[in-house]
C-alpha cells in the first residue's frame, strides 16, 4: 500500500471544536476555557451528537474527549458496507493518560472510577460505540501526543493488519483534580484536547472529498502536536 | 489525492535472545524453571491496607529479601520499586543474551516498556501527603519510567511505552518485533512491570474480582483472581544475528470485543479473532500449535470466555493448555512478558506447564487442560494469549524452527 488519505479529522479543545481542518467553532456560553468538573457535559454533547448521553456522562474526562473527537468525525460506519468492523483499528496516544482518574481514585476509591484508571479505557468506549473490533494500541508518549499513534496506524495499513484506523491524541486533566494534589512539575498536564484522524486508502473513504490537502505530517502537527495551537 | 507513505522495511524476524524475571518466585529464571517443573504456587497470604481497613490478601508478592538486595544496590531508586524490579529483570535478560549485544550500537537498540500503572504507589503516597523522592514521583508517569529504564540500559534507539490493560505485555512484544521487522532496531529490550499497591488492590477489591483464598484458574469452583507483582524482560534481536536455531516471534495480533469495559465478551469471538489473525500472520494452521498458555485469571467469566474462544478456533482438538496465574498471580502489565518467559522455558525444556491450584476442572474445559506439568516429545509451536479491560485481546505465536 502506498497511498493513504485522511478520511476524516476532528479536534476539540479550549478554543472550540471542528472537523474540517479549516477552522474551529467556538463553544457556546457558559463554557469556560479552564474546564471545571462537570463541563463538557450534556450541553456540549448535544452539539456534537444525537446519541444517548447517559453512557457519556459516566465517563472520565479522557474518555469524554476521545469519545467526542471520534463522534465529531461524523463518520457513519454503517454506511460503509465494504469495510469490515474487525478490520477497523484504534490507536490512542497520550502523555497525561489516565492521571486525572488515577488521582481521583487514589483519593476516593470507587469502582466506577477504577474502570477509567487505564489510558486504554477510551479504546473500549470508542470500540463499543462504533462496534470496532480491529487491532488496538495505547501508547504513553513523553514528548508528543498523536504522531506516534499515526505512525503505528500507517504500519497497520501498510501491513494489511487493518483496512482503516482511527487515531486518537488525547490530553485530559480537570483543573480541580490537578489542584487537589501537589504534582511534580514534570507531571503537570499539558492542556486538554482530543483529536481524531481516520486513516485509510482512498477507495474506502466515507467522504466524497477525503482530506488530502498536504503531507500527512503537516496535518498531524496541526491537529495533534500542540494544545495551544490555533487553527 | 493520495499521500505517499515512505517506509523502510527490513523484514527481519524477531528472535528471543535472552530473558529475565523477578516475581513472587524470586529473582532469575531458575525459580521459574523450578516452578514450571514442580507446579508450585508462590502465592502468599499477607495483611494489606485496602481503603481504611487491614485485610487479608492472597497474592504473588516479590520476596522481601529480593527487594532488600535491590534497594541496597541502588539507594537512589529505593522508593521506586517499579524501576528496581524492571532493572533487575532487564539486567538478567542482557546477561543471558551475552556477547551479541556488544556488537549492536546503542542507537540500534530499542526499548519498549509495558505497564498499566508504573510506579503507582508513589501517587498513593502523594495523596496521603507522605514523603516520596523526586525520582519515584517522576516514575509515576509511565513514559518517564520507560525513558529512565532505556537510559539505564544505554538504549538510544526508539523508546515506546505501551499501556493497554492486561494485554500490555503481548502488545509490547508485538511492538518490539515490529521495530526489528521495520529495520528501526537490531535489538529491542522489552520489559513489563507492575506493582501490588493499595491503589490496585483497592480497585480489584471494589470490583469484587479477588479470590480471598487464592485463584484457581479453570477450576469448577473458581471465584476470582489473585494479583501478582514483578517484572519480566525479553531481549529481541534480528534472527540472523543468532547462530543456533532461535525461538521466533512468528505471529501476533490484537482485537477488541466492542462489548463491555470491565467484563469479557460472553462468546469469546474477539479473542478467537486475535488468535486466528496471529496464526495467519505466522502462516500456520491451528493443528500446528503444540501448547497454549492461556490468560486464565480464575474469574468465572474470563475463563469461560477463553474456553469458548479456544473451542471456536480449535474445534474438538484444543491443544494442551494451562494457566500460569496460580504460580505468580496476575502481574497485569508484566503478565504477557512474564508468561512468555515461562513459555520460552517450556520450549527450551520440552515441558508443558501445568495449572497450579487446579482441583476440579471446569466441566466445560476440554480434556487437554493440563493440571500437572507434562514432558513433551516435541514442543515447537506455542500460542500465548491475554485479555484485558476495555475488551482487549492479544495473541502471540512462538516458534522454534527445526534444527
Amino acid at each position: 500500500m502506498n497511498d493513504l488519505v485522511i478520511q476524516a479529522a476532528s479536534y476539540l479543545g479550549p478554543e472550540g471544536f471542528g472537523n474540517d481542518l479549516t477552522g474551529l467553532r467556538p463553544w457556546p456560553p457558559p463554557f469556560k476555557q479552564n474546564l471545571s468538573r462537570g463541563e463538557l457535559g450534556c450541553l456540549h454533547w448535544s452539539l456534537l451528537s444525537d446519541s444517548d448521553p447517559s453512557r457519556f456522562l459516566r465517563m472520565d474526562l479522557m474518555c469524554r474527549l476521545g469519545f467526542m473527537a471520534a463522534e465529531l468525525l461524523a463518520v457513519n460506519f454503517d454506511a460503509m458496507p465494504g469495510v469490515r468492523r474487525d478490520r477497523l483499528g484504534v490507536c490512542v496516544e497520550s502523555f497525561t493518560g489516565s492521571l486525572d482518574a488515577d488521582i481521583r481514585f487514589a483519593q476516593t476509591p470507587r469502582p466506577s472510577i477504577f474502570a477509567y484508571t487505564l489510558p486504554s479505557t477510551v479504546i473500549g468506549e470508542v470500540c463499543i460505540r462504533f462496534r470496532l473490533k480491529g487491532p488496538v494500541l495505547s501508547l504513553i508518549s513523553p514528548v508528543t501526543h498523536g504522531p506516534g499513534a499515526i505512525a503505528e496506524a500507517v504500519e497497520w495499513l501498510r501491513n494489511n493488519d487493518a483496512e482503516m484506523t482511527l487515531c486518537l491524541g488525547i490530553e485530559a486533566m480537570n483543573p480541580s483534580t490537578e489542584h487537589s494534589i501537589s504534582l511534580p512539575k514534570n507531571l503537570s498536564p499539558r492542556g486538554w484536547h482530543g483529536a481524531a484522524l481516520l486513516l485509510g486508502p482512498p477507495e474506502n473513504s466515507p467522504r466524497e472529498k477525503p482530506f488530502a490537502t498536504g503531507a500527512l505530517v503537516d496535518v498531524c502537527r496541526k491537529l495533534c502536536s500542540a494544545p495551544e495551537r490555533t487553527c | 489525492m493520495g499521500i505517499p507513505v515512505e517506509t523502510a522495511v527490513s523484514n527481519s524476524a524477531a528472535a528471543i535472545a535472552g530473558c529475565g524475571a523477578l516475581c513472587a518466585n524470586g529473582s532469575g529464571l531458575e525459580p521459574l524453571r523450578h516452578a514450571l517443573a514442580s507446579n508450585a504456587s508462590a502465592l502468599q497470604r499477607r495483611q494489606f491496607i485496602i481503603g481504611k481497613t487491614s485485610q487479608s490478601v492472597v497474592a504473588g508478592f516479590v520476596p522481601d529479601e529480593s527487594l532488600r538486595q535491590l534497594r541496597a544496590a541502588d539507594p537512589v531508586h529505593a522508593d521506586s520499586r517499579a524501576f528496581l524490579f524492571a532493572v533487575a529483570a532487564l539486567n538478567q535478560a542482557a546477561k543471558n543474551t551475552g556477547e551479541i549485544l556488544d556488537s549492536i550500537p546503542a542507537a540500534r537498540r530499542g526499548f519498549v516498556l509495558s505497564t498499566t500503572k508504573a510506579n503507582i504507589e508513589a501517587l498513593d503516597k502523594l495523596v496521603r501527603r507522605q514523603s516520596v523522592s523526586p525520582v519515584a514521583q517522576r516514575q509515576i508517569q509511565p513514559a518517564f519510567l520507560a525513558a529512565d529504564l532505556a537510559g539505564q540500559l544505554g538504549c538510544r534507539g526508539p523508546v515506546q511505552c505501551v499501556s493497554l490493560a492486561c494485554i500490555s505485555g503481548l502488545s509490547a512484544l508485538q511492538q518490539g518485533a515490529a521495530l526489528i521487522r521495520r529495520g528501526q532496531s537490531d535489538a529491542v529490550f522489552v520489559a513489563g512491570v507492575d506493582l501490588i499497591s493499595q491503589f490496585v488492590l483497592s480497585g480489584f477489591n471494589s470490583l469484587k474480582s479477588l479470590d480471598p483464598e487464592g485463584c484457581r484458574p479453570f477450576d469448577k469452583a473458581r471465584i476470582g483472581l489473585s494479583l501478582g507483582e514483578g517484572a519480566a524482560a525479553i531481549v529481541l534481536v534480528k534472527s540472523e544475528l543468532l547462530s543456533s536455531p532461535p525461538i521466533l516471534l512468528s505471529g501476533w495480533s490484537t482485537s477488541n470485543d466492542a462489548n463491555h469495559l470491565t467484563g469479557p465478551s460472553r462468546d469469546g469471538l474477539g479473542l478467537a479473532l486475535a488468535i486466528q489473525r496471529a496464526l495467519a500472520k505466522a502462516q500456520i494452521t491451528p493443528d500446528k500449535i503444540d501448547y497454549i498458555n492461556a490468560h486464565g485469571t480464575g474469574t468465572p467469566y474470563n475463563d469461560n470466555m477463553e474456553l469458548l474462544a479456544l473451542r471456536s478456533v480449535f474445534g474438538g482438538r484444543v491443544p494442551p493448555f494451562s494457566s500460569s496465574k496460580g504460580i505468580f498471580g496476575h502481574t497485569l502489565g508484566a503478565a504477557g512478558i512474564l508468561e512468555t518467559v515461562l513459555c520460552v522455558l517450556a520450549l527450551q525444556n520440552n515441558l508443558l506447564p501445568g495449572t497450579p491450584r487446579l482441583r476440579e476442572p471446569d466441566p466445560l474445559a476440554p480434556e487437554s487442560l493440563l493440571g500437572e506439568p507434562r514432558a513433551a516429545t516435541k514442543l515447537r509451536c506455542v500460542l500465548k494469549i491475554n485479555c484485558g479491560f476495555g475488551g482487549t485481546n492479544a495473541a502471540l505465536v512462538l516458534q522454534r524452527p527445526l534444527p
